[in-house]
């Protein structure tokens, strides 16, 4: 399966998803990978993901062909967790699969910046008080920003 | 014309939760008209005005400002901010 696309309560196994994707093709010569965990943060009791079930998954498949096509991919994954989480479960895996790394490298890179301010999912924290929703960072929008501007170079 | 809004995660809190059934006057015709049209109601709603509000539009994310058509499903949603 080329790309490989699943948003789930259902909590991530980063391990097992790295299992089943190195050694599968004779010529990748590289996988990179990205987890992306909960992180013990001031008061934060969990940490919540919510979705737009369907939009999501459609976001996550077209920024995943992108991938596969600027950088001739033998395979792309992402998995996202959605729902209630606590600290130090995983959030995200991102992986790529290429004969060579930097393609593998860069791709993975593209799509964890590009996931996070073009796929809709929205972070709360909750605490013992409450919850408050966590707001985009300029770095990220940046980040995004910086591979669109990149795409739209190569394309003119 | 008719159209039914929902408001996701951050903007639920400040605009209510659920969707909510609109019977727009004629000369509202696209997002930002739209936006105008909330906000007369409820003052809240000129947060939506903001360019870094997204909206969905029958499920699939639209750039604004956006024509609306009879029947539309509108999901107005803060910055993304997954991952």
């Amino acid at each position: 399966m080329p790309s490989d696309i699943r948003v789930s309560a259902e909590p991530i196994d980063a391990a097992a998803l790295m299992a089943a994707l190195t050694g599968q093709s004779p010529d990748d010569g590289a996988v990179s990978s990205f987890v992306g965990q909960v992180r013990a943060e001031g008061d934060l009791v969990a940490l919540e993901l919510e979705h737009y079930p369907g939009v999501t998954e459609a976001a996550l498949r077209e920024l995943s062909e992108q991938a596969m096509a600027r950088w001739s991919l033998s395979q792309a994954l992402i998995h996202h967790r959605v729902g209630r989480m606590a600290v130090g479960e995983t959030i995200v895996v991102v992986a790529a699969s290429a004969p060579h790394r930097r393609a593998a490298l860069e791709a993975v890179s593209f799509l964890i910046d590009r996931l996070k301010t073009e796929a809709p999912f929205w972070k709360r924290v909750h605490t013992a008080q409450g919850h408050y929703w966590v707001e985009a960072r300029d770095s990220d929008t940046a980040a995004s920003q910086y591979w669109r501007d990149q795409i739209a170079q190569e394309d003119a | 014309m008719h159209v039914r809004i929902r408001y996701m995660a951050a903007l639920r809190d400040r605009l209510g939760d659920g969707e909510t059934a609109h019977d727009l006057p004629a000369d509202v015709t696209d997002s930002e008209a739209l936006i105008a049209h909330l906000t007369r109601s409820d003052a809240a709603a000129a947060a939506l005005a903001a360019p870094e509000i997204r909206l969905i539009r029958n499920d699939r994310i639209v750039t604004r400002p956006s024509a609306l058509e009879e029947g539309d499903r509108l999901a107005f949603c803060p910055p993304f901010t997954g991952g």
